[in-house]
């Protein structure tokens, strides 16, 4: 294996790098239509080939030097996967379930590993994600593949999350470029090696934003507890109740609740907007390869943007869309990728074929990256 | 001709020339020649290229305009786009009749198999997992704390279960809780809430509750519910897996609102059962009808369109259903009694649901000792 870094070899030895994209996300709406109706006639079995087909269009929209990628996973691997994970999961999960409710009160004792290993597998089943998708996608025909491990990654990952609770998150920050560089730092093009600089990405910062984030939320619970409590009061509910048994909520109040979250999402998302395109900044500049650096114009308006546009399409077509917003997503991103220096991404050698299956574990706790 | 070749070994770039010899192409790429079989490869296009592969060669990659490839190519790989297409006929086709059968397991076959394996759950297995639930329960609702009311209760549960088949000690007891209900647990433990009891008028409209609890546990009730809801709800959590997307929720609710259907059954039938065991010892299943109106009338009734909805019948039916079914027969509990068992939770007709809470968790200068906490043990 060669890195051009470590070698200091010479820089005009390489090629520029130049992302461009073909997506036209309304291309992907008759594919949204058939997968969301398949999905529905298959209690959403058919996920699997149908999550497929959105990363195969997606993949072949974006070009790298006017090459594109190419996804060449299967919706059958990934349904493989499924039924791995439901064993793996399923079993032990049953076995605890029967003990606790069947067993003896002491019984209850094995609740606390299965409250320290759903993190751990979540975060594990995160990474081999990221490693089925990284061999499943190719360039050039060379595949790119994830070294490292999964379960390393699973304790940090579980590592995180709990310093993330002590601090308040205010080590989240920090705990996500973490992890950023566990899987940046991994990954290969063939045999030719991807860095993650976690100097690089501090010198992006991100704590500013996340402070505009957190304080604007402490800010915006405070007035929401207040606007509840005043509503609550004005329409008389309280007292209703009094001298009688405590009626459940009507549907109207659970629905005006909802409402009312749905309509302050957009200011939730506008405060949080800053800390999210700082992040992708922060990584995107960690990331490197060669003597390529990578830059991702992202900033916050345009991103807030592009979530609240996205939750607003799901939320009308009750997810039906989802291929659609990946796809709009996908596009936002390249277009604003860009990369400076020079990679010798010529000399690199094919990788092994990698899983035969994937995604089971990530599946099983509602991650997909796409 | 603009394409390029990749051997699939390394990323390395090669100018090719292409050109069809009748089944095969043959690409000529740095001095090398490749001899593809028309039926092995599959072409993508995509905007302004197209990328041909070959399932022989599974790496390497052709890449050429697509307006060199459509001239060149023809409609010779067209048979390979109706093949894909069969395949994927196959698949939904396979896909939907495994969901098929998933719904009707779910509809059909758990609601079926749970009275037999209700019924053939070891009573020691059922008691200790109401143990363990009972543990948990009493945390969250503490038992009331006036011992001679919670006497009076549990006698009358004895009572009533007397003429009940079931190898449950039935233990009934008046707990803390902010909300008129009654529960029936596994392995034979009723708890009745004191909001219950002081929305209950009269001796008989207790007691109807009870018998109805006593008739859920002589059926065996909560365990087909234990059971129904393991099996669907690991059936269904094990095909949608963890995603949160609107079909996986809408399979979900399905999943509840089928329980639901088979809980209204289950209480229609405890209603029934409670009317005909308090029946059987003579006492008088009047108080049924009332106490469902009065719930009727104080705003807790969901409207008959949105039953299914519920996982309890609309009281207004059910009172009519027990209305029909109701006969006169003693009174269940003495004056004395029914005025021990009003006071068991020390719950006044004027106290608020707050003062209630305030009591319930000991604020203020409320006198609540936890170890005057009693729990109603067989006699």
């Amino acid at each position: 294996m060669t890195d051009i870094l470590a070698e200091g070899a010479p820089e005009d030895v390489g090629e520029p790098l130049v992302f461009s994209t073909t997506l036209e996300p309304s291309r992907f709406l008759g594919l949204s239509l058939k997968n969301g109706l398949l999905n529905l006639i298959t209690l959403t079995l058919y996920r699997f080939w149908g999550k497929t087909e959105v990363r195969h269009r997606v993949w072949k929209g974006v070009r790298l030097n006017d090459e594109a990628f190419e996804y060449t996973g299967r919706g059958v691997e990934l349904f493989i996967g499924f039924l791995l994970a439901a064993v793996v999961l399923g079993i032990p999960f049953l076995a605890v379930v029967f003990a606790i409710q069947f067993g003896a009160e002491w019984m209850a004792i094995f609740l606390f590993p299965l409250y320290i290993a759903l993190p751990w597998l979540w975060g594990f089943g995160i990474f081999t994600a990221f490693r089925y998708m990284a061999s499943r996608t190719t360039w050039r025909g060379i595949r790119f593949r994830l070294k490292g491990s999964a379960v390393n990654y699973g304790w940090l990952f579980l590592g995180i999350g709990m310093l993330d609770g002590v601090t308040m998150g205010w080590f989240r920050p920090q705990g996500e470029r973490m992890l950023a560089e566990r899987i940046w730092d991994e990954v290969r093009f063939g045999d030719r090696r991807i860095r993650f600089r976690m100097a690089r990405s501090q010198r992006e910062g991100i704590y500013g934003p996340f402070a505009i984030g957190w304080v604007g939320s402490i800010i915006g619970f405070i007035i929401a507890i207040f606007v509840f409590g005043a509503a609550i009061v004005a329409t008389g509910d309280f007292q209703s109740t009094a001298g009688g048994p405590p009626s459940e909520p009507g549907i109207l109040f659970t629905l005006t609740v909802y409402g009312v979250m749905l309509a302050l999402s957009p200011f939730a998302l506008l405060i949080w907007a800053p800390y999210h395109a700082a992040l992708l900044r922060s990584i995107a500049a960690g990331v490197s390869v060669d003597q390529a650096t990578f830059r991702l114009d992202v900033h916050a308006l345009s991103l807030w943007w592009l979530t609240v546009s996205n939750l607003f399409l799901l939320l009308i077509t009750l997810g039906f869309l989802m291929p659609w917003v990946q796809a709009r997503t996908a596009r936002y991103l390249i277009k604003r990728l860009k990369a400076d220096g020079t990679a010798r991404l010529n000399l690199a050698q094919q990788a092994e074929r990698g899983p035969g299956s994937g995604e089971g574990l990530a599946d099983a706790f509602g991650f997909s990256a796409i | 001709m603009d394409a390029r070749f990749y051997d699939g070994l390394t990323a390395q770039s090669h100018a090719a020339e292409v050109a069809l010899d009748g089944d095969q192409l043959r690409i000529q790429a740095d001095g090398r020649e490749f001899v593809w079989r028309l039926k092995d490869l599959s072409v993508e296009i995509e905007a302004d290229q197209a990328r041909v592969s070959n399932r022989r060669e599974r790496d390497a990659r052709l890449v050429l305009p697509v307006g060199e490839w459509t001239p060149l190519a023809g409609d010779a790989l067209s048979d390979k786009v109706s093949a894909r297409r069969h395949r994927e006929y196959w698949l939904v086709g396979g896909l939907t009749a495994v969901a098929v059968g998933v719904v009707l397991f779910v509809t059909v076959g758990v609601p079926a198999l749970s009275g037999p394996v209700a019924r053939a759950t070891p009573v020691s297995m059922e008691e200790r997992m109401g143990d363990n639930i009972n543990g948990q329960m009493s945390h969250v609702f503490p038992a009331c704390q006036n011992s001679a009311g919670q006497r009076v209760l549990a006698q009358l549960g004895d009572r009533i279960a007397a003429e009940a088949d079931t190898p449950f000690d039935i233990r009934v007891r008046a707990v803390d809780a902010p909300m008129v209900n009654a529960f029936a647990m596994p392995g034979g433990r009723i708890m009745v809430t004191g909001e219950l009891i002081r929305q209950a008028a009269t001796p008989d409209e207790l007691s109807a509750v009870i018998a109805h609890e006593i008739a859920h546990v002589e059926q065996r009730h909560v365990m087909q519910a234990v059971w129904r809801n393991f099996g669907v709800g690991m059936l269904l959590d094990l095909v949608v897996g963890g995603g949160t997307g609107a079909g996986q929720q809408a399979v979900i609710l399905a999943g509840q609102a089928s329980e639901l259907s088979y809980s209204r059954a289950a209480e229609a039938e405890a209603d029934a059962r409670g009317q005909a065991l308090l029946h059987a010892d003579g006492l008088s299943s009047q108080g049924m009808a009332p106490f469902f109106e009065r719930l009727a009338g104080k705003g807790h009734e969901v409207d008959e369109a949105a039953e299914f909805m519920n996982s309890h019948p609309d009281s207004s039916r059910r009172a009519r259903v027990a209305r029909a079914a109701a006969r006169p027969g003693r009174s269940a509990l003495t004056p004395d009694e029914w005025r021990l068992v009003k006071t068991t939770c020390g719950v006044e007709d004027s106290e608020s649901p707050v003062d209630s809470l305030k009591r319930r968790f000991r604020i203020g200068d409320h006198d609540a000792r936890a170890d005057e906490r009693i729990e109603v043990r067989p006699h």
